[in-house]
């Protein structure tokens, strides 16, 4: 064990990781070096059910030019040294900033945050890796560009780049990040860069307009990979609509998710409900408005009936469908009469809207997520169970009421083996929608992290073996989900690795490859 | 003006020379790098707390900080560290000058 590194990557002596280290402060300055624990500190904590330690990393470099990153990759390659990239390092509940093994040394790029272009009639950006949405969103507002970003919860704190390649989400129209993305730049391992699409080619100026470029679309292998350091991100933006209708639908029991699911498929398919629809149960809202020692005490997941009473107490439907109409008025007065016929037809239906419910917390910030304004209100989950302990587990469900009734109830029982709340929601994609439910526990009890651990891995081995696979899963997890797609696609990622960078530096073990 | 563009004239004309090889093609790169805008900076510790800390400080998430003369001390080792549910902030995000002067506002508020 080392004396002068909290940690060592994995196969390297100290003498050699000497060099390597020489090696970065000769292009970065000491400044931009870090090696001491105190240093390292914001670098170590995550959310998962895991000693942060085996996740801590032997060194942070904060690169700010591309020139920089290419002459890392270059040092990496000399000394076997592997890096782990991150942007705004907000990934909280997959893994925060630490890399997916100890010892891995952190390639921090949130000091490229520079906003390089942004097209008001073509309505797209171009930003760096650092940018945050409130950056965005902020320089957006002071030139009057009248975009609108989409983002997920973490909106002030995270930014585009990293949230896209994680293939994250959003919830307004845009709200499939990487359906919007539009052009890239990277630095590959052997220090070579490449611009996706158009941007291959000198002088083109539609790198941000069209994705395909010429040849196989490249960009995707960069997605959840460990292919390539982005350091340049395209995507396009919304141009802000003359009226925004956001709204509330309420249902009373579990099982009318099916009943929901039936209706919204064919408004979000045709278009008539544009945005990524959001179905939480009442348990995902709650947080918002209330404590959870108000309704339940002592180990267990909270019963049925406290949940029926915490949802009576607090207006919230069992299930809470928030989604939003967008255009001109007229637009909106049609498809909102569609949208109230389609719902009002069982007569169990609650339909509220901004004039009911305004000022309610929990539409307040949906409503605010919905048009693409900054709000962190969601982080009142963590309150929840307290502690601080939280991964996001994320399978994938058809836009099939049957099948999200299934899928809610399945994992609902594993969670309550383990004593744990179901805080769940469905974004609603046009054919799929992204299960997303948080698996919170108190990380400073032993018992509910040793919990927490079983429980995930139960999810995952109980879902994959009824064919539901994981979209995004943290770092604790990713080889097991890795497993979960099969050999064939796992010796691809492998090929696709091997051949792009064979000396593994570009964070080995990221979504299982390596 | 209907395009934004943060970058200096000179680097935007040396992005128009029309260079065909690909040697050319990474200087014109490496000149965006040195010469175009530096990029965000915090202006004072009013700022980082309006656009970071306020969300969940003045939002119901997390407590509140104002009032109770937090030391500064122990405001950097929480932004550093983080504290339970709190993510940490690295300098990276709020750089040591910044986060003292953010620490400073907060006890003075």
């Amino acid at each position: 064990m080392s004396n002068k590194y909290i940690a060592l990557p994995k196969g390297i002596s100290e003498k050699t990781f000497d060099s390597a280290i020489a090696d970065f402060r000769s292009v970065l300055g000491d400044a931009a070096v870090f090696t001491s624990a105190q240093q390292l500190a914001p670098y170590i904590k995550t959310m998962m059910p895991v000693p942060d330690l085996d996740h801590a990393p032997s060194a942070a470099l904060m690169a700010t030019t591309v020139e920089e990153i290419q002459k890392i990759v270059g040092i990496c390659n000399r000394y076997k040294v592997p890096i782990w990239t991150i942007s705004t390092g907000k990934n909280l509940g997959y893994g925060s900033a630490a890399p997916v093994e100890r010892g891995q040394v952190v390639l921090d790029l949130k000091r490229m945050n520079r906003i390089l272009e942004v097209d008001k009639d073509l309505a797209y950006a171009l930003v760096e890796p650092g940018v945050t949405y409130k950056q965005l969103y902020d320089y957006i507002a002071e030139h009057k560009l009248g975009l609108w970003l989409s983002m997920p919860a973490p909106s002030a704190i995270a930014g585009p780049v990293g949230n896209t390649l994680d293939r994250g989400v959003g919830y307004t129209p845009y709200g499939e990040h990487f359906l919007f993305a539009c052009g890239m730049e990277v630095v590959l391992a052997n220090g070579e860069v490449l611009r996706t699409g158009m941007g291959s080619m000198p002088n083109s100026n539609t790198w941000q307009v069209f994705k395909w470029g010429y040849g196989p679309y490249l960009d995707g292998i960069f997605t959840q990979s460990n292919y390539g350091i982005v350091t340049k991100f395209g995507f396009w933006l919304m141009p802000a609509p003359p009226a925004f209708k956001p709204f509330v639908i309420q249902y009373e029991n579990e099982e009318d998710i099916v009943e929901i699911v039936e209706i919204i498929r064919p408004l979000r398919i045709s278009g008539v409900i544009p945005n990524a629809v959001v179905i939480a149960h009442a348990l995902y809202e709650a947080p918002v408005k209330a404590r959870r020692s108000d309704y339940v005490t002592g180990p267990g997941s909270i019963p049925d009936a406290a949940v029926r009473k915490l949802a009576k107490d607090h207006h919230l439907g069992i299930w809470n469908v928030y989604a939003a109409l967008y255009g001109t008025q007229e637009q909106i007065d049609l498809n909102w009469k569609i949208v109230t016929q389609a719902f009002g037809k069982s007569g169990k239906a609650k339909i509220l809207t901004e004039r009911e419910v305004g000022d309610d917390p929990a539409f307040k910030y949906r409503a605010a997520l919905m048009r693409g304004d900054m709000t962190l209100q969601e982080f009142s989950l963590y309150n929840w169970r307290g502690g601080g302990g939280s991964m996001w587990f994320a399978p994938v469900s058809q836009a099939r009421g049957s099948e999200t009734l299934k899928q809610m109830a399945l994992t609902k029982e594993i969670l309550a083996k383990y004593g744990l709340d179901y805080s769940g929601e469905f974004i609603v994609g046009m054919r799929d929608m992204h299960h997303i439910v948080d698996v919170l526990y108190d990380k400073t009890d032993p018992g509910q992290v040793k919990a927490a651990y079983q429980c995930f891995d139960e999810l995952l081995t109980i879902f994959s073996a009824q064919g539901y696979g994981i979209y995004r899963v943290n770092t604790a997890f990713m080889d097991k989900v890795a497993e979960t797609y099969g050999p064939v696609q796992r010796q691809v990622h492998k090929t696709l690795k091997k051949a792009l960078d064979p000396n593994g530096i570009l964070a080995p073990g990221k979504s299982g490859i390596r | 003006m209907r395009k934004t563009k943060p970058m200096r004239t000179a680097t935007v004309l040396m992005l128009s020379i029309s260079v065909a090889a690909s040697v050319m093609a990474d200087m014109a790169r490496a000149a965006t790098e040195t010469n175009a805008d530096k990029g965000f900076r915090w202006r004072d510790g009013a700022e980082v707390y309006s656009k970071v800390c306020s969300y969940c400080h003045q939002g119901q998430v997390g407590p509140r900080l104002f009032g109770r003369e937090l030391p500064p001390e122990y405001i950097r080792a929480i932004v550093r560290n983080g504290s339970r549910a709190m993510p940490p902030f690295r300098p990276s995000e709020i750089d040591d000058e910044s986060l003292a002067k953010l620490a400073e506002y907060i006890q003075r508020n």
